[in-house]
């Protein structure tokens, strides 16, 4: 049997194994970087962490429960909710990572939010996400999270870009930069293949090591620069 | 031209001052803080906030600053924070 053969009969474990890693790496992270935040109160941590936070619970309703229900065969409502909170928690996620390379640019010093989930800069986050999904869900597309999700991918890849130039002695910068154009390749072929293939395997398979990749290199940074 | 302070190295700077003092008056924390009186209540005000520093008052109705614990866990870690803040951008 062909590796292909192989992995279309192994589709769903493959699924929950990718979810399961991808969970397991946001977890980490959001533990590692806890202390962290509540050393320091940093508000870039702290939307850093809500990223990874949202991706850990979107990826662990796609892959793994969405799965499950697959082969348990749930009723099919239950897999189009989680389908719903998996592009709900991806998109503000992307957000989150985006907020948190510029929230020092859009934040005054003075201001100090009790929750950095919700607070009124964040839920213009919220409602653009809610209308996403919405707009999705009523015209039975991806169209408008893979568009939202591309331009927060290029405006992140910039930004980080500048970063880089602007301290090249940071190392991870540069990592960073790499993990921000990575993601925008992925959500490009992800709007691709939606586009004019169906199910093609191959592009599938090659959007899950590549997202498995981004994820490794962030933690990667987090590991190093965690660690004493 | 010298770089302008970051906000976690002015925290950083506020606190080591206090800590290296013990206890010390609000006027002399605002000298060595090298801040405008207004920056430096704003920056005193969260601190006090965020239970970084606390407030002593004597009987003579006299202040002081002196650091508190999270001040302390702040001022060990500020190596690992401030590497982790620019090395990810935030």
């Amino acid at each position: 049997m062909d590796l292909l053969g192989w992995v279309t009969i192994n589709k769903e474990a493959l699924k929950i194994l990718y979810g399961l890693i991808i969970t397991i790496i946001s977890l980490i992270i959001v533990l590692r970087t806890h202390k962290l935040y509540r050393i320091s109160l940093h508000q870039g941590i702290r939307y850093f962490r809500n990223a990874f936070f949202f991706y850990g619970i979107g990826f662990f309703a796609k892959y793994v429960l969405e799965s499950l229900a697959f082969i348990f065969q749930i009723d099919v409502i239950f897999i189009q909710i989680i389908s719903i909170l998996f592009k709900f928690f991806l998109v503000m996620a992307g957000f989150f990572l985006l907020y948190s390379l510029l929230w020092k640019k859009i934040e005054a010093s003075k201001e100090d939010y009790p929750s950095s989930l919700f607070h009124p800069k964040i839920s213009i986050f919220y409602l653009m996400t809610i209308i996403i999904v919405i707009l999705d869900h009523v015209w039975l597309t991806h169209f408008f999270t893979f568009i939202s999700q591309i331009i927060v991918f290029t405006l992140a890849s910039i930004i980080s870009l500048v970063n880089y130039q602007k301290n090249p002695q940071r190392q991870f910068l540069k990592f960073y930069f790499i993990a921000m154009v990575l993601s925008l390749i992925a959500w490009l072929l992800n709007a691709f293949i939606a586009l004019y293939f169906q199910l093609n395997s191959v592009i599938s398979i090659s959007i899950f090591l590549i997202n498995t990749f981004i994820f490794l290199l962030f933690l990667y940074g987090v590991v190093k620069f965690t660690n004493k | 031209m010298a770089k302008k302070r970051e906000r976690l190295d002015v925290i950083k700077d506020i606190l080591r001052v206090t800590r290296d003092n013990r206890q010390i008056k609000p006027t002399r924390l605002l000298y060595a803080s090298n801040l405008s009186p207004q920056m430096f209540k704003e920056y005193v005000d969260e601190l006090l906030k965020k239970e970084f520093i606390i407030l002593l008052e004597d009987k003579k109705g006299k202040k002081t600053f002196s650091i508190a614990k999270k001040g302390n866990d702040f001022l060990e870690q500020y190596k690992i924070i401030e590497n982790f803040i620019e090395n990810f951008g935030l």
